[in-house]
């Protein structure tokens, strides 16, 4: 899957999970400091990523991903193999 | 003993003293009139020698001995120091005791000293009353309160209870060995151990201080306590009011608590706050002003600064209570509506106006999300504060007597917590199975679980299974000089059981082992408090063997292994999972410690300076992530895990 793809779903997942318009979100943007995504928020990103792509994180990786670049680079990473 | 000589009544008249009768006075054969000055004596005295000096906790000394006091039907020990005593009767009065400035001291008609007192705990309107009594362990109050539906076995506890109270029954009080009691204002119907240090007391009346030299109590400046008993080393200080309390060993009360009708076991620690009814199970903590526990019950609870519960949507009388399993904590502020129950090692944050029960989801978090109650499972497990929390009570635990009357398991995953985590993670399964995909949440027993969190906190709370499996296995295998398969084998040849496990206020039990001893007690196979708490004791050190026989099973249900079959390949499997899974949540638990370095907790350092300055002052004040003892030992304990597996493997394999 192309890496436009992959970003484009990431960013339609954060904005149903965080309640926010894709537009407020950007290939920089960081879960907490930047979206305002609280522990519980991010941990359902990471559940909201695995059905949204149909994978399975391993569960301390996915802990690391914390911006929308991260999130991207790993799932692509995943989806690609 | 003998009686006064004509000429020592002289000379003790001489120093303003009288007696009802001089008769009655007895005196050790040493005793030495000097010291004796304007004391009035009635009824039957008997005073030991004053031949020695008196220590102060300053390390001030002075001669002992007995001026301004006025004193009915005493028996005084020998070196005491008594000066400025209103009113001191019927009291046996041990050596060393230093009574100063005290208004009265005295033991009103046939007294219980506290013991026998009923405490209306836990409801307060009633129905589940403690007797509390000086040999009261967390575990016996929690069979009186808790099995109220028993009523045979409530019964025959009592009956214990009542024989032992009426032996206590007395007209005469004790003031032990080495006690102090210094500027107090009234003390009625007490009973003293020794060593206890009673200092500028308002009032205390009709309880019991239990205190030894090892485990020395003290009572502190302007405390009211009225029907209590407070144990061993416990220390209640700063306008502290109680009254009908049950005070465990070494439970700190201060800066203005205040309690009525509950019980603190042991090292709970109250401040600024109040509690009403409550049950406070072992390390109950709640520091902070504006917290009220009321009718609950708490077991290894920490009450954030205004914690608050309600129990008052009731139409009958106040009959709703609340339960916090073990480990739990609350957020500032944060309000629950009676009758609810927290699953173990909860984080209650925000106000929840519905009523729930959480107790199949273990290392949760409940937060408020507009008005709802919203459930993430085992998000707890991950917090750094879980896993530093297991390891910091049993380093502080204060009791320093040598008879530690509450029964405590320290373990984080123990068959309880696990047996809790097991029924977790299969009812998230069922959910998945069963909650169509368009469903934001499932809604279970008052709480909103998001769908989205099943699946992946499902797989948390598998680590924390595969976790507690391999380090039950290695902790049995580290007992024996293991070398080879066949040697692990046969730990694994023994009786399996799958009972419910629970926390008795501190004692981790199965249902099996209490369900048996109720028995007994039904039986009237145990005769009085002292073989009840014998009983205990033995569950208590049965837990290692028990426990194994649980994991058994749990390795019989969860991964599908007969354990009298077990094969070198499905033990090498359970170390494995072991490593792999404690190594996953250290990293975890790793990264959540991170956030206390991280931007946001950087806020406000560097106050006047640039971004450098925020950095430096912040790792003046608060030290690198690096450099954090906790961390280092969390990669300390990675390294560990790698070693031991592969040096079991090796074995094994």
């Amino acid at each position: 899957m192309e890496k436009e793809k992959v970003e484009a779903k990431v960013k339609k997942t954060i904005a149903k999970v965080l309640e926010k318009t894709e537009s407020e979100i950007s290939s920089d943007s960081n879960f907490i400091f930047d979206l305002g995504a609280d522990s519980m928020q991010s941990l359902q990103l990471i559940a909201g990523f695995e059905e949204e792509f149909d994978i399975e994180m391993d569960e301390d990786e996915a802990l690391e991903i914390q911006s929308v670049k991260d999130a991207v680079e790993f799932i692509a990473g995943i989806v690609n193999k | 003993m003998r009686n006064l000589n004509q000429k020592e009544i002289k000379k003790l008249k001489m120093q303003n003293c009288f007696a009802e009768n001089w008769s009655k006075i007895q005196v050790d054969e040493e005793f030495n009139v000097k010291y004796v000055n304007n004391v009035r004596f009635y009824g039957n005295i008997r005073i030991g020698k004053l031949n020695n000096t008196v220590k102060y906790s300053d390390g001030l000394e002075k001669h002992s001995m007995i001026r301004n006091a006025d004193i009915f039907n005493c028996a005084i020990g020998d070196n005491v120091f008594i000066s400025n005593v209103k009113s001191l009767s019927n009291y046996r009065i041990e050596d060393q005791v230093i009574i100063e400035n005290v208004g009265q001291l005295f033991v009103e008609g046939k007294s219980i000293f506290g013991n026998g007192y009923e405490i209306e705990i836990l409801n307060e309107g009633g129905g589940r009353e403690l007797k509390i009594f000086d040999k009261l362990t967390a575990q016996i109050a929690y069979m009186l309160v808790l099995y109220r539906h028993d009523e045979k076995l409530v019964r025959s506890i009592e009956k214990m209870i009542d024989k032992y109270v009426e032996n206590e029954k007395s007209e005469i009080g004790t003031i032990g060995k080495n006690s102090k009691i210094l500027n107090t204002n009234k003390i009625t119907n007490v009973k003293i151990g020794s060593n206890t240090i009673i200092s500028n007391v308002t009032e205390l009346f009709n309880g019991t201080v239990i205190s030894n030299s090892s485990a020395p109590t003290i009572i502190g400046n302007g405390v009211i306590a009225k029907n209590f008993i407070i144990h061993s080393g416990s220390k209640i200080d700063d306008n502290v009011i109680i009254d009908g309390c049950f005070i465990g060993q070494s439970v700190k009360l201060g800066k203005q608590y205040s309690a009525e009708n509950s019980a603190f076991f042991a090292n709970c620690e109250g401040f600024h706050g109040e509690a009403c009814s409550i049950f406070a199970g072992p390390y109950t903590v709640t520091h902070h002003k504006s917290t009220l526990l009321i009718a609950g019950l708490f077991s290894f609870f920490n009450a954030g600064s205004g914690t608050n519960q309600s129990n008052h949507m009731y139409k009958l009388g106040p009959l709703h209570q609340g339960i916090i399993e073990r480990g739990s904590k609350t957020g500032s502020f944060s309000y629950m509506l009676w009758p609810s129950r927290v699953g173990a090692f909860t984080a209650v944050i925000g106000k929840h106006y519905s009523n729930f029960d959480t107790t199949d989801f273990p290392f949760s978090y409940i937060n408020e999300v507009n008005g709802k109650s919203i459930l993430t499972p085992a998000m707890n497990l991950l917090s750094v504060g879980t896993t530093r929390d297991s390891e910091k009570w049993p380093n502080r635990d204060k009791r320093t007597d040598s008879n530690k009357l509450d029964l405590i398991n320290f373990e984080l995953f123990n068959p309880y917590t696990i047996g809790k985590v097991f029924n977790g993670y299969n009812k998230l399964l069922e959910f998945v199975e069963k909650t169509d995909k368009k469903v934001s949440y499932v809604n279970h027993n008052g709480v909103k679980i998001p769908r989205l969190l099943l699946k992946t906190t499902s797989k948390y709370y598998r680590l924390a299974i595969d976790i507690f499996i391999g380090q039950s296995v290695l902790k049995k295998l580290d007992k024996i000089n293991l070398s080879n398969f066949v040697e692990a084998k046969e730990l694994f040849d023994e009786d399996v059981n799958f009972d419910s496990w629970f926390d008795m206020s501190g004692l981790i039990i199965s249902t099996r082992s209490s369900e048996e001893l109720q028995l007994k007690i039904k039986n009237n196979e145990i005769k009085n408090i002292d073989e009840l708490s014998y009983e205990f004791n033995k569950i208590f050190n049965n837990y290692s063997k028990e426990g194994w026989k649980w994991t058994l099973g749990l390795i019989e249900k969860y991964l599908g292994i007969d354990p009298k079959n077990i094969t070198a390949d499905n033990l090498i499997n359970i170390i494995e999972k072991w490593k792999k899974s404690s190594l996953k949540l250290n990293k975890m638990v790793g990264k959540d410690a991170t956030k206390e370095f991280n931007i946001i907790t950087k806020i406000g350092f560097g106050i006047d300076g640039d971004e450098d300055a925020k950095d430096a002052d912040f790792e003046a004040v608060r030290g690198t992530y690096e450099g954090n003892k906790f961390v280092i030992q969390l990669k300390e304990k990675a390294l560990e895990i790698e070693e031991i597996a592969e040096k079991i493997m090796g074995l094994i394999g």
